[in-house]
């Protein structure tokens, strides 16, 4: 500590420098894993939310809702075994409009369920007539508790009677119809999609059962945008790794002599090693708490309607990853200082 | 009893095929209060038998007795505790550390150190250097560096101050004046100092001189 803390007085502005690269880097990281989460849940909170655990789809859908159609024979086989552990979902991807304004449409989606059911959101209540829970996510689009928009390509009108929080699908705000309304909506009422499961089931003969999470992962547009932010998030931390090992070994060869000079004073390797790695870990933890803060201030700032989500849990993971990382990148000059001789300070030839 | 002794040192470096002995037989010896020279030509082995007195470097054969104990097959890390608290250095280039200031050069040894501090200010305002406790080694002169690491050497209170060509980077006069303060504080604390050097107008202020040729080390009649 004692040669750390004054090393860094001393250069300030080079190590300000390499604190900043520090700050940047995680700054983007998290700012990446946050747009990544915020995507994910803009793609399927409306599902991950659900207590469910496993889907059941037609035989051959492919894990697609769209592409699955169940009837009543199929819904009773399932009902006479799990009873109040089942519900039906049938999911409809549509558009809406303001009653009196044509031209602003809203990409939506329609999810058929119980209200009574556990798919269902605690706040969604027993309606009648044409009233209807909606995500929250648009109120961004202008809509208001006790506004009407129209069904755009059947015609038909609702109003709305209260939100539920920000479920989304693929990108959609979500609205929760009951079996009624839909009738007036969806072509074949008869028909649905999906049973819903609360409990865990890997297989049944004559249709395909998936778990929740690879629902989630065959919405449209929901693995290619996960695993490509992620792909971009571990570049971050490849490039940050070398990065950081690169210019921490430069700033260290250039103590060289005076890591030399110091053993040879009797200065015991234990302690340039510790020395090092204080240096490093101090510069990363002011850089990383720099980025928690900067991140926290962009995100009050930031629109409703950008999908960005970053949990305490993985701030501080990231944070702490990145520590490591940090102290990784400084495996490369830990060698160089345990390896020099202090022979070389006499001679005078260094 | 002598502060340091070595008897029948050898040191060979490999060359190749061959082996390069660059130290044969050499014996020699220091006592307390005394300041002793050693003079010779470029490559004669010089920086190489004052690492060997420093615990720098362990010889092929041959004792090395500091205080009377054998120090020629310590390990390297009884060998960084002794140079610690033993033995004190200067350098060439004064080689202080660039982001101390210079008050806190003879603190960090202190801190390092677990000997009896001293009063490491008293040190530098006795050398001349009370005006300078708070700047950085790039403000001060060759000389004033130097003075530096003279204290740096004696703030541990060491038995044995190595110096190898202390006054190689500075002018004759600087360099004089340098030799003249390790004399004194030599006497002063009467501690052993061993100095290598090819500055023959300065031999008058040290008390013994040896002169290595050929591997050879041999006292000189002053
Ligand atoms: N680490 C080493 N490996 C091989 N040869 C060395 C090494 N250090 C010094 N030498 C050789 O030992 C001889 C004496 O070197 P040195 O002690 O530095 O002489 P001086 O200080 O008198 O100029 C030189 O020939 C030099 O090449
Ligand atoms: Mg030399």
């Amino acid at each position: 500590m004692y040669l750390t803390l004054r090393e860094l007085r001393h250069n300030k502005w080079k190590f300000s420098a390499l604190g900043l690269i520090i700050f940047l880097i995680v700054f983007l990281v998290l700012f990446i894993t946050g747009l990544a989460n915020g995507l994910a849940n803009d793609s399927g909170s409306a599902i991950k939310e659900t207590p469910a655990e496993t889907f059941i789809l037609q035989k051959g859908s492919q894990a697609r809702l769209n592409r699955s159609k169940l009837t009543d024979p199929d819904w009773q086989k399932f009902q006479n075994k799990y009873h109040n552990d089942v519900t039906k979902l049938s999911v409809a991807q549509m558009t809406i409009q303001k009653q009196n304004n044509a031209s602003k449409k809203t990409d939506i989606a329609y999810f058929v369920i119980n209200k009574d059911s556990f798919l269902a959101p605690k706040s969604v209540k027993k309606t009648d007539g044409n009233q209807v829970y909606v995500s929250r996510k648009l109120e961004s689009d202008g809509y208001k508790v006790g506004d009407s928009f129209k069904d755009s390509n059947s015609g038909k009108t609702f109003k709305i009677a209260g939100f539920t929080n920000t479920e989304s699908y693929s990108h959609s705000p979500v609205i929760y119809l009951n079996n009624q309304q839909a009738q007036n909506i969806l072509p074949d009422s008869k028909s649905f999609n999906a049973i819903a499961l609360k409990k865990n089931l890997t297989k049944r003969s004559g249709y395909q059962v998936i778990s929740k999470q690879t629902l989630i992962n065959n919405i449209p547009g929901y693995s290619a945008e996960q695993s490509s932010l992620y792909l971009m998030i571990g570049f971050l931390y490849l490039i940050s790794l070398f990065v950081l090992a690169v210019f921490f070994y430069i700033i260290n060869l250039q103590k060289i002599s005076d890591f030399g000079t110091l053993k040879a004073l009797g200065t015991k390797t234990g302690y340039l090693v510790g020395h090092v790695l204080t240096e490093m870990g101090l510069l990363s933890v002011s850089g990383i708490l720099v980025s928690f803060l900067v991140t926290y201030l962009i995100k009050l700032k930031m629109p409703a309607s950008m999908p960005f989500s970053l949990s305490l849990t993985t701030l501080l993971g990231t944070g702490l990853l990145f520590l490591g990382i940090a102290l990784l990148s400084a495996l490369l000059s830990l060698i160089k200082v345990v390896k020099v001789d202090p022979i070389n300070a006499i001679g005078g030839n260094n | 009893m002598p502060v340091l002794e070595l008897k029948n040192i050898v040191k060979n470096y490999p060359d190749g095929e061959n082996i390069n002995e660059v130290l044969k037989d050499i014996s020699f010896q220091v006592k307390k209060g005394e300041f002793a020279a050693i003079m010779g030509p470029s490559g004669a082995g010089k920086s190489t038998l004052l690492t060997i007195m420093g615990a720098l470097l362990s010889p092929s054969s041959g004792t090395v007795l500091l205080n009377n104990q054998d120090i020629s097959h310590f390990s390297k890390k009884q060998q960084t505790q002794l140079r610690l608290n033993e033995i004190g250095f200067i350098f060439q280039n004064s080689d202080l550390i660039p982001y101390l200031k210079i008050s806190e050069q003879l603190q960090f040894i202190q801190k390092i150190s677990n000997k009896k501090s001293t009063d490491a200010i008293a040190i530098l305002k006795q050398l001349g250097l009370g005006h300078r406790l708070s700047s950085y080694p790039n403000a001060l002169s060759g000389g004033e560096k130097q003075r530096v690491a003279i204290a740096r050497a004696f703030i541990n209170q060491p038995d044995l101050i190595l110096a190898d060509e202390p006054t190689a980077s500075l002018d004759s006069k600087r360099g004089r004046e340098v030799v003249q303060i390790i004399q004194e504080t030599v006497h002063q604390q009467n501690k052993a100092a061993v100095m290598v050097t090819h500055d023959e107008r300065i031999l008058d202020l040290v008390d013994s001189i040896w002169q290595i040729e050929d591997g050879k080390l041999n006292k000189v009649n002053k």
